[in-house]
């Protein structure tokens, strides 16, 4: 508050007292008779006038200096409020703005993040399944690899005992023919073979 | 000029018609083919034996040394082939021995008219055994056989008859080998 307006502001109050004490000092003229009926409730013209004037004293007083004072308190009062609520309503909308921005980039965070997760999700998903078919894939050619060398052994362990049957059984043959054959026999068999066999013309 | 691959054909046929000329002279037609047996005989020695043929075709003996080494190493031999493998050793050509068989023999049987069938067999032969291989042969080279006879009992039994590089073996041994080979190749491809 400036300092004209505070001097206004004394200045009416001290109409006001002023007024005041003038309607104090009349007292007797309020309280001089005693009515009766309806009198009571209509205005003593000796208390009313006065009141009256001194009302419209007041008043005027009040009108002349008391409301320029008021209605600048007011009116500054009322520029301030407005003021206020231009600046809060600004910083209202900057923080809407502002809370609209946070949720966008909260909202793009998120879905970043989503984003972000799904694709990790699907490359640990194929990086599993890369995992899973790489140890398969190894796992099938241990067990072909597995398979085709008892395969082998089986069959060098076939191959190994029939051929040490063959040959078992041909030195059986030959140690026949060598032990248990006579000349006579022999002979024979020389006799036979000379006219079975080859000629020396055959090409 | 000829080269020496025919040089050398030269002096391996040479030395093949000398010696069966020379041998036919003095021992006709048994020493002959007692030398051809012989040679055979000292091819296979030499080729058996790597320290003799080096020995006789070695540069640190005079060939006075290796002419008398030849010598006294083959003394078994009939005169001639003695004389011819001496004067081999001298010249350090014993390594056309090998060669000169092939070429001898073709000059006896053009000579003699003779084919030397070998025959191996378990058991000697029998007048009625010869017979037959003689009348085969004959009937098959068109020229008269004479048989070389030698026992080897690995053969098993049956017999091997070779004449002018040809061979037939009919031996036991063989077949046995042969069935063991086809025994063997069919077991490969049996259960799978």
């Amino acid at each position: 508050m400036n300092k004209g307006a505070k001097k206004g502001m004394v200045k009416a109050l001290a109409v006001v007292s002023s007024a005041f004490a003038v309607i104090c000092a009349l007292p007797s003229l309020a309280f001089a008779e005693e009515k009766s009926g309806v009198a009571v409730i209509l205005p003593d013209m000796n208390e009313f006038i006065p009141m009256l004037i001194a009302f419209i004293i007041v008043l005027i007083i009040l009108a002349k200096f008391g409301w320029p004072v008021f209605d600048g308190i007011v009116k500054k009062r009322d520029s301030q409020i407005k003021q206020q609520l231009e600046e809060s309503e600004a910083a209202r909308i900057e923080s809407e703005r502002l809370l609209a921005e946070y949720r966008q980039q909260l909202a793009d965070a998120k879905k970043e993040s989503y984003q972000i997760v799904a694709e990790a999700k699907q490359a640990g998903e194929a990086l599993k399944a890369d995992i899973t078919a790489k140890a398969q894939a190894e796992a099938d050619n241990m067990i072909a690899k597995a398979k085709l060398a008892i395969e082998t052994e089986k069959k060098a362990a076939v191959a190994e005992l029939q051929e040490s049957v063959v040959d078992l059984s041909c030195d059986v043959a030959a140690r026949l023919v060598s032990s248990d054959l006579s000349d006579k026999e022999h002979r024979a068999i020389i006799e036979r073979y000379v006219n079975e066999a080859g000629s020396f013309n055959a090409k | 000029m000829p080269s020496n691959r025919l040089v050398e054909k030269e002096k391996v046929a040479t030395y093949a018609s000398v010696l069966f000329y020379s041998v036919f002279e003095s021992g006709g037609r048994d020493a002959v083919l007692r030398v051809r047996d012989e040679i055979e005989q000292v091819v296979r020695i030499i080729r058996g034996n790597a320290t003799l043929i080096e020995a006789l075709c070695s540069l640190a003996y005079s060939p006075e040394q290796r002419n008398t080494m030849a010598r006294e190493t083959f003394t078994e031999c009939v005169s001639e082939f003695r004389d011819m493998l001496a004067l081999m050793a001298e010249r350090r050509e014993m390594d056309l021995l090998a060669q000169v068989e092939p070429v001898f023999v073709d000059v006896l049987q053009e000579k003699l008219h003779v084919t030397v069938v070998d025959v191996v067999t378990v058991v000697a032969l029998d007048n009625h055994l010869r017979d037959i291989i003689i009348k085969k042969a004959a009937s098959e080279l068109g020229t008269e056989i004479v048989l070389r006879e030698r026992i080897d009992k690995s053969i098993l039994g049956g017999i091997l008859m070779s004449a002018n590089g040809k061979r037939i073996d009919a031996s036991v041994f063989t077949q046995i080998e042969n069935a063991r080979t086809l025994l063997k190749k069919s077991s490969d491809g049996g259960e799978s």
